[in-house]
């Protein structure tokens, strides 16, 4: 039976529904100690004194860990960093955000652990600080790394020529055709600016990492999505070579991009040194919103069109607030700026996209990757153009959306796009008419119906996006002696259900039963290289890798068939584990048979798999993406005037996904990608009072409940007649959420917002505007 | 401050020392090696902790496990019988009601006790009564699906084993 395309159950349901999934939170390693890290309670200070002899001392510790351990003669680097390396294991000169690790201890127990924090003096000498991106680029800023530092090796392209000291981390730009020419083509040009805030990932797994460092080997088991990055970058933290550090990969409690670089193997790993212990640090809800967020993001839009609605220019710049660490920030502002034009045919489109440092907590990888902060721009002002014209916002977009063939704003032409279709789905699913645009209805601007409290209204959004190109992935196999297949893999399954979809692919390619299938966890000295579990990539990338070692097991498998069958390889076919004669089925062998009669042990195979690509560092042009992934969302809101509360009635998603594995999985993601998406539309943000954040927990950061479902959520799923190529969908339908949602709440009230997310708050504050211009002009 | 206290969980009796401190996910985790319950928040607010103490649904980050004596303490691993798995259990794998299943033990415990109150809830009664569990993965519409579903399977099972006059 074919198993991919049919929603099988995922391969480890019963350990989830009885609780026996092993997390890293249950990870125990013999005479472990537990780990706890001392903060800074500053956003932005020079250290001038560390003293921790008293915690050194309490009863119960065994290391103690502090800036003064990261000295020149160290057999270990003090500091690390993807793009720059910015960050010291613990803070070394200054500490940059309220939050930042200052020292660490490891001792017996947590409650040992707190009291030694306790008895650890630091000495700060406050300095001026900047929170947001405006005031980080005044002249007279003060600046987080001051001489200018220099990016590591390789990445010198990436962040671009940025002059002398600034807080600008990374200029990105995209130069196609020439925009000045298309502005002066246009017949109007409009100039809108939109935010949005940083919000935190909340998995619901915290970070949390065990370290053991014995024999200069390091072994770390790891809450993380990129197991073969955190080996490189812990051998270079700790000059070793790769087959000294091992990373051990659990299931994950939820990733969504936090759990994307560096996070705690760096701390953990030096006190399991010192302590010549094994250490586990388990981060707290207070601490996980310390540790990395989403970027908050400002877009200008510069968009020049035609009276008849064709869009002939863009001109985009884009800030994204990197907090006080660069981490992956500049390659998020490069994903988001190759995407700033939207999924629009535009001639001429100029982007500059910027990460920029400050004293707020670090921002990294989110769900989206730099996307959502500009759907929610584009999407938003297309609506607002459309009403500017008198058109409808669905024509609008008709006639100006990217098909195949077209050019995109990297120059590449695209192929495998379903813009019709998907706002065909997105249009259907509230039934759309021009006269839900409520400038199409006859009501004046602004006005709205008198009587009624509760205003309904219906907006749209569509979206494409990037999957990381380059990218790399490589599988293995074994093909046991009984027959059964393990497969391994360094994917992370984080609830995805990478393992079951992996599983699919190889038990079908290889004609074996599903149940005969068993996925490796990610254990870097067995899992052969993957670039890393984000990016929607695994189904593909992944999945392509997996399917090609099943099929070099199977041309082995067949090679000694031939010989036992005595015919040529080529009269050979498989079924359901079994080899047979083309023709004559009783001429057959088991797998098992072959291998024991082959003397064989198992038969291994392997699978590589490589995209090229990668954009020009001055132009922005060159290849984007192995191929786009698109969604649209459409939504009906109901706005209570009176309280300024949105309530989304329904919610339909469509997305392209070329070829599903499992379909309830896919449903599954792209349900999960709504309710992020209105979590953040309506209510999540980080809120910060001079550096200080004060939403650090989950009474204060609310995220969607049972509570926050609409009525009516729907997911629509694209696949391709025929054998289409799986697309990923992991991230797709979260970019249009937000925008969607605001285009109704427009739609419902006449009040436009543009910094999210859309509280009760800003709606009665655009009615109360509204009102009042409304009465001025009588 | 230490304090000898008999727990009750899962069925199984056991007499333990526990700091007044402790909380019972603390004791859960720690001596009961029960990996089931999970702190996700600290707070009582995300429900990844609950576990179900003389029936009800308790955030068990919140109890002290020294008030928790002479109670029957049940959690996820107590519920499946042997091999097989509980209806509730059944539905949440047949529905997919999970994606990292990290809530899941919480979902299905506070579901118990919902179908032990309310044997056909409606799904605004399901959303309602569940609005404490959070989940997010955002997988609340198939686990919509696993409890009404699970509300079927034990509507049917109690019918089957009604005495027949």
């Amino acid at each position: 039976m074919v198993v991919v395309g049919q929603s099988v159950p995922v391969l480890d349901a019963r350990e989830r529904v009885t609780g026996q999934v092993r997390y890293v939170l249950d990870a125990e390693r013999p005479g472990m100690l537990t780990g706890r890290i001392l903060r800074s309670p500053h956003p932005h200070a020079r250290i001038v004194r560390v003293d921790a002899s008293r915690a050194a001392a309490l009863p119960g510790v065994h290391a103690v860990l502090t800036r003064a351990d990261l000295h020149d003669q160290a057999p270990y680097n003090a500091r690390y960093g993807r793009v720059y390396r910015d960050q010291g294991i613990v803070a070394i000169d200054r500490v940059r955000f309220v939050g930042d690790p200052v020292a660490a201890v490891a001792a017996v127990d947590g409650r040992t652990a707190e009291e030694a924090l306790d008895l650890i003096d630091v000495e700060y000498e406050p300095l001026d600080a900047v929170f947001d991106v405006e005031d980080a680029l005044r002249p007279d800023a003060p600046l987080l790394y001051e001489p200018r530092l220099a990016p590591q090796p390789g990445f010198a392209a990436l962040v671009g020529d940025l002059g002398g000291a600034s807080n600008v981390c990374s200029h990105f730009k995209l130069r196609h055709g020439n925009v000045q020419q298309g502005f002066a083509q246009a017949d109007f040009v409009f100039e809108d600016t939109f935010r949005s805030p940083a919000v935190q990932h909340v998995p619901l797994e915290p970070h949390v990492t065990v370290a053991e460092f014995e024999n200069g080997q390091l072994t770390v088991w790891t809450s993380t999505q990129m197991p073969h990055a955190i080996r490189a970058q812990l051998a270079e933290l700790f000059r070793l070579p790769l087959t000294r550090v091992r990373v051990i990969v659990p299931m994950l409690g939820g990733g969504f991009g936090a759990k994307g670089s560096l996070r705690l193997e760096p701390i953990t790993s030096l006190l399991a040194l010192k302590a010549r212990r094994p250490v586990k640090i388990a981060l707290r809800r207070e601490e996980e919103f310390l540790t990395v967020t989403k970027h908050a993001a400002t877009v200008r839009l510069r968009t020049g069109v035609l009276q008849d609605g064709t869009v002939v220019a863009r001109q985009v710049t884009g800030w994204y607030n990197t907090g006080a660490y660069a981490d992956v920030g500049p390659i998020v502002a490069r994903n988001g700026g190759s995407a700033m034009g939207g999924p629009y045919r535009t001639p001429h489109v100029h982007v500059d996209s910027y990460a920029v440092w400050t004293n707020v907590v670090p921002a990294a990888a989110f769900r989206g990757f730099g996307v959502p902060q500009i759907a929610w721009a584009y999407e938003s002002q297309m609506d607002m153009i459309a009403e500017r014209l008198g058109l409808d916002p669905v024509a609008l977009r008709r006639k100006n959306i990217v098909h195949d063939g077209d050019r995109y704003a990297t120059g590449e032409e695209l192929e495998d796009i379903h813009s019709d279709a998907l706002l065909d789905r997105a249009q259907a699913a509230i039934q759309w008419r021009p006269e839900d645009a409520r400038w199409l209805r006859g009501v004046p601007s602004g006005e709205q119906a008198p009587a009624a409290s509760l205003q309904r209204g219906k907006g749209l959004a569509v979206v494409i996006k990037a999957t990381i190109t380059p990218s790399t992935s490589t599988a293995a196999v074994k093909l046991n002696e009984d027959g059964s297949l393990d497969v391994l893999t360094s994917s992370v399954e984080m609830g995805q259900g990478a393992k079951t979809v992996l599983a699919q692919l190889a038990a079908d390619a290889a004609d074996l039963p599903y149940e005969r299938v068993l996925v490796s966890e990610p254990d870097t000295a067995i899992t052969p290289y993957d670039q890393q579990t984000s990016s929607s990539r695994t189904t593909y990338s992944m999945g392509t890798a997996v399917v090609r070692a099943v099929q070099d097991a199977r041309q082995q498998l067949l090679a000694l068939a031939a010989e036992l069958l005595e015919v040529a390889a080529d009269d050979l076919v498989t079924a359901d584990g079994r080899v047979a004669v083309r023709g004559a089925p009783d001429r057959s062998l088991t797998y098992s048979e072959i291998i024991r009669r082959g003397q064989q042990g198992n038969i291994l195979g392997h699978g590589t798999f490589v995209t090229k690509g990668g954009l020009d560092p001055e132009t922005g042009q060159g290849i984007g993406s192995v191929h786009w992934h698109q969604a649209a969302a459409a939504c009906e809101v109901e706005v209570d005037t009176e309280t300024g509360k949105v309530e989304v009635l329904t919610f339909h998603s469509t997305v392209y996904a070329g070829r599903m594995v499992n379909p309830r999985l896919c449903e599954l993601q792209t349900e999960g990608s709504t309710f992020l998406g209105l979590g953040q539309a309506l209510f999540e943000e980080l809120v910060y009072d001079d550096g200080q954040l004060v939403t650090q927990n989950l009474a204060d950061y609310m995220i969607p409940s049972f509570g926050d479902v609409p009525r009516r959520v729907e997911s629509a799923i694209l696949e391709r007649d025929g054998a289409g190529e799986v697309h990923g969908i992991g991230e797709t339908s979260l970019p249009p959420v937000a925008p969607a949602v605001a285009n109704a709440v427009y739609n419902a009230t006449g009040v436009r917002i543009t910094d999210l997310p859309l509280t009760p708050e800003k709606v009665l504050r655009g009615l109360h505007a509204l009102r009042a211009a409304r009465s001025a002009g009588q | 401050m230490s304090q000898r206290v008999t727990l009750r969980v899962n069925g199984e009796t056991r007499d333990l020392e526990v700091e007044v401190h402790d909380t019972l996910l603390e004791v859960l985790r720690s001596e009961f090696k029960l990996t089931g319950p999970r702190e996700g928040c600290g707070i009582g607010m995300c429900g990844a902790c609950t576990v179900l103490v003389d029936e009800k649904p308790i955030s068990s980050c919140l109890a002290l496990a020294a008030l928790a004596a002479d109670k029957d303490i049940l959690t996820v691993e107590g519920l499946a019988d042997g091999d097989g798995l509980h209806p509730i259990q059944e539905a949440f794998v047949e529905q997919m009601g999970f994606q990292c299943s990290y809530c899941t033990p919480g979902f299905i415990l506070a579901t118990k006790a919902l179908l032990a109150e309310q044997p056909s809830p409606t799904p605004d009664e399901v959303r309602d009564y569940l609005a404490g569990n959070l989940c997010r993965c955002g997988s609340y519409v198939k686990i919509l699906d696993a409890v009404l579903d699970a509300a079927a399977r034990l509507r049917g099972a109690a019918a089957v084993e009604r005495p027949r006059p």
